[in-house]
């Protein structure tokens, strides 16, 4: 099962993740702050006008005025109308008795509990029409009593704000209205940035060397247009490099070929016939390996283009042109198997394996075997084999197994090596292994 | 040496190569053979040879400093009929279709074995000699016959659907003999002369094993052939229109 990803791959998106969380932050820290301010505020709005109130009722009733009861906001009662289950507030119970200690009154128990206050609350009626309506706007009622020892009862209604519900509905509205003004910018030039930017890997990604094809358009802000600008450039660069590359290895075959085909001439002049051809062979060897060279250096730039191909018939001709040379080679007959490949180069592949299979394994067993996905020519041969432990190190080109190997006969390496580059060329990729039998088996292994 | 000499006369041939170390032993070696060898370093001095020379044939080599010996043997082609074999230092396809549609005759890649030269240059001069007109270069042009299309410069046969049938060399040898021979009965000995010199050892196995490998190939029924047919004490024909592309 694929695990949910929070975390956003491309550019655009991490940046839009990361702003909303950052503003999101910013907002809830404003929020935290406004809340503590609201509640500074809140706390003096109850707690200031209450404290003169109580003083001002105490200093009354101790002045021969008592209390009216159960008339306005402050009222006498006899007993705590506050319910041990109710909200208190101890913060405000502190500061009331800190204020009244303040002022010189002594007082017994102090009581709070916040009521819900709603319109057409029964209570409301005893209150002034304004400050009701200012109670009810700020939803809650804070009810405090105080205990005069031996007079009962000092009770006091003040409004309460309960705005916090409010208060979040208000940062998250702000936020959503944040997050659209700057998000959709955000995306908006993220997407600005990342088109081109995509535009820019896939041209990377199937740049081929020295073939022509558009450069990519230059997009985006400036310093991208640099970057893919630059791109550009590099890209014209390595084609030059590489055609300069191709012009040293053409000359260095001509250079080489010459003086062999001059030497291939001179040896006609020589009498003894077995020296002859031994001479001929020689250069012929030599000539193998300079092509075998120059085609591996060349192969990043196949002048060859992609053809469709039966390549049961490509296995099939290269086996034949052994067999016509009487080498012993079998293979198996498959059914027509169409495939896209540059054919020359194939051939050469298959060649080369076949022909390290005659060198060193005396015969050579072809087979094709193919599914929906993949196809692979298995080479199997008589002969010795590789030690495991060589396996790996054969394809370096220039490798010779001189141990288990003629080596009178040509390199392993730069064959395999030709061949195995020929078919990664092709997407593919060439493994060897000991056949539990006897023998070296080696599969060319090709998608489809 | 030569019995194949058309006028009675040493066959003259001249040798265009900037190469002093393959120029020389060569022109000695053909010499030896039995030709006239006349040889010149540079495109310029071939020119006023042809000229002044009967020449029956020029050796001519592509990569030479001045004009090369593409232009040359176009030049060659444009003012006359005399063959031309070109020698190329790179085995790549596409200078061998070059080469061969600047309307060279054949060509050899270096290095090369001299025998196997002289032995091209004979079949060259006796076609000449015998048929009088030129015969296409051996790995020119296309041809088209029963739904195949024979690409001679790529050795390729391409079936209907455009899919490439790669053919061992012996394979194509015998098919191109064939192709460009049409409803003719070629028997076993004219076949094997005609693929002669071209990697003639390729050519070792019976003509007969060869056939029935390309009928399995381009014949709907192999068991009974209707492009490829026997003829009963003679040899096989291809029975199919043949249109040059």
């Amino acid at each position: 099962m694929r695990r949910i990803r929070l975390w956003p791959s491309n550019f655009s998106g991490q940046m839009a993740l990361l702003i909303a969380i950052a503003l999101f932050v910013a907002q809830a820290i404003n929020f935290t702050m406004l809340l503590q301010d609201r509640r500074a505020a809140r706390y003096e709005q109850a707690t200031g006008p209450a404290v003169a109130r109580i003083v001002d009722a105490i200093e009354r009733a101790n002045a021969g005025h008592p209390i009216e009861r159960n008339r306005g906001r402050l009222r006498q009662a006899d007993v705590s109308p506050v319910r041990p289950t109710g909200e208190h507030r101890a913060d405000v119970e502190q500061g009331l008795r800190t204020e009244l200690a303040e002022a010189g009154l002594k007082v017994g128990k102090i009581e709070t509990e916040v009521r819900d206050l709603r319109r057409g609350d029964p209570r409301l009626r005893r209150w002034n029409p304004a400050a009701a309506d200012r109670a009810v706007r700020m939803g809650g009622e804070l009810i405090i009593a105080v205990e005069q020892p031996g007079h009962g009862w000092l009770v006091l209604s003040a409004p309460w704000p309960r705005a916090e519900a409010y208060l979040i509905w208000r940062l998250l509205s702000q936020t959503l209205i944040l997050y659209g003004i700057v998000l959709l910018p955000v995306l908006w030039i993220g997407r600005r940035l990342s088109q081109p930017l995509r535009s820019l890997a896939v041209a990377a990604r199937n740049f081929v060397p020295g073939e022509v094809d558009v450069p990519v358009e230059e997009r985006g802000p400036h310093d991208l247009r640099d970057v893919i600008a630059a791109f550009n450039a590099l890209r014209l660069r390595v084609t030059a490099m590489l055609d300069e590359k191709d012009r040293m290895l053409g000359a260095i075959g001509h250079d080489l070929r010459t003086p062999l085909a001059a030497l291939r001439v001179r040896i006609e002049s020589v009498e003894d016939e077995t020296d002859r051809a031994k001479m001929a062979d020689t250069i012929e060897e030599m000539n193998r390996t300079l092509d075998d060279i120059l085609s591996l250096a060349r192969l990043g730039r196949p002048s060859e283009p992609l053809t469709e191909v039966d390549l049961a018939a490509l296995v099939d001709a290269v086996v034949e042109d052994f067999r016509d040379l009487d080498n012993d080679v079998s293979f198996e007959e498959t059914a027509r198997l169409k495939m896209r490949l540059r054919p020359s180069l194939m051939r050469r592949a298959v060649r080369n394996l076949i022909e390290n299979a005659v060198k060193y394994g005396k015969s050579a067993e072809v087979r094709i075997m193919a599914d929906a996905h993949a196809v692979s020519i298995v080479v199997a041969d008589q002969g010795p084999g590789i030690p495991p432990e060589q396996l790996g190190n054969v394809f370096e080109a220039f490798t010779r197994l001189e141990t288990s190997r003629n080596k009178e006969t040509g390199g392993i390496g730069l064959g395999l090596a030709l061949a195995r580059a020929i078919v990664r060329n092709a997407g593919g990729d060439i493994t060897l292994e000991n056949r539990p039998e006897g023998g070296l088996a080696a599969t060319i292994m090709l998608p489809r | 040496m030569l019995n194949a000499d058309p006028m009675g006369e040493t066959p003259h041939l001249l040798l265009v190569d900037d190469e002093r170390s393959i120029r020389e032993p060569l022109a000695q070696y053909l010499t030896k053979q039995g030709f006239r060898v006349t040889q010149t370093g540079d495109a310029e001095a071939a020119r006023t040879r042809l000229t002044a020379y009967a020449i029956d044939l020029v050796i001519l080599d592509i990569m030479m400093p001045g004009e090369d010996g593409l232009s040359l043997c176009r030049h060659i082609r444009e003012t006359s009929e005399t063959p031309v074999i070109l020698l190329t230092a790179r085995s790549e396809e596409t200078d061998r279709i070059v080469g061969l549609e600047m309307g060279a005759d054949d060509y050899v890649v270096k290095p090369f074995s001299p025998r196997e030269l002289a032995a091209r240059v004979k079949v060259i001069l006796r076609r000449a000699a015998a048929g009088g007109a030129r015969q296409h270069a051996p790995d020119s042009g296309s041809f088209a016959f029963a739904g195949w299309v024979l690409k001679s410069g790529e050795r390729a046969l391409v079936d209907r659907e455009g899919v490439s049938v790669p053919l061992s060399t012996g394979e194509y040898n015998l098919l191109h003999a064939l192709v460009t021979r049409p409803r003719q009965v070629l028997t076993r000995d004219q076949l094997l002369d005609l693929t002669q010199g071209r990697e003639a050892a390729a050519f070792d196995r019976a003509i007969d094993n060869q056939v029935s490998r390309l009928r399995r190939k381009i014949e709907g029924d192999p068991k009974n052939p209707e492009l490829i047919k026997t003829v009963w004490g003679g040899g096989y024909t291809l029975a199919a229109e043949v249109t040059r592309l």
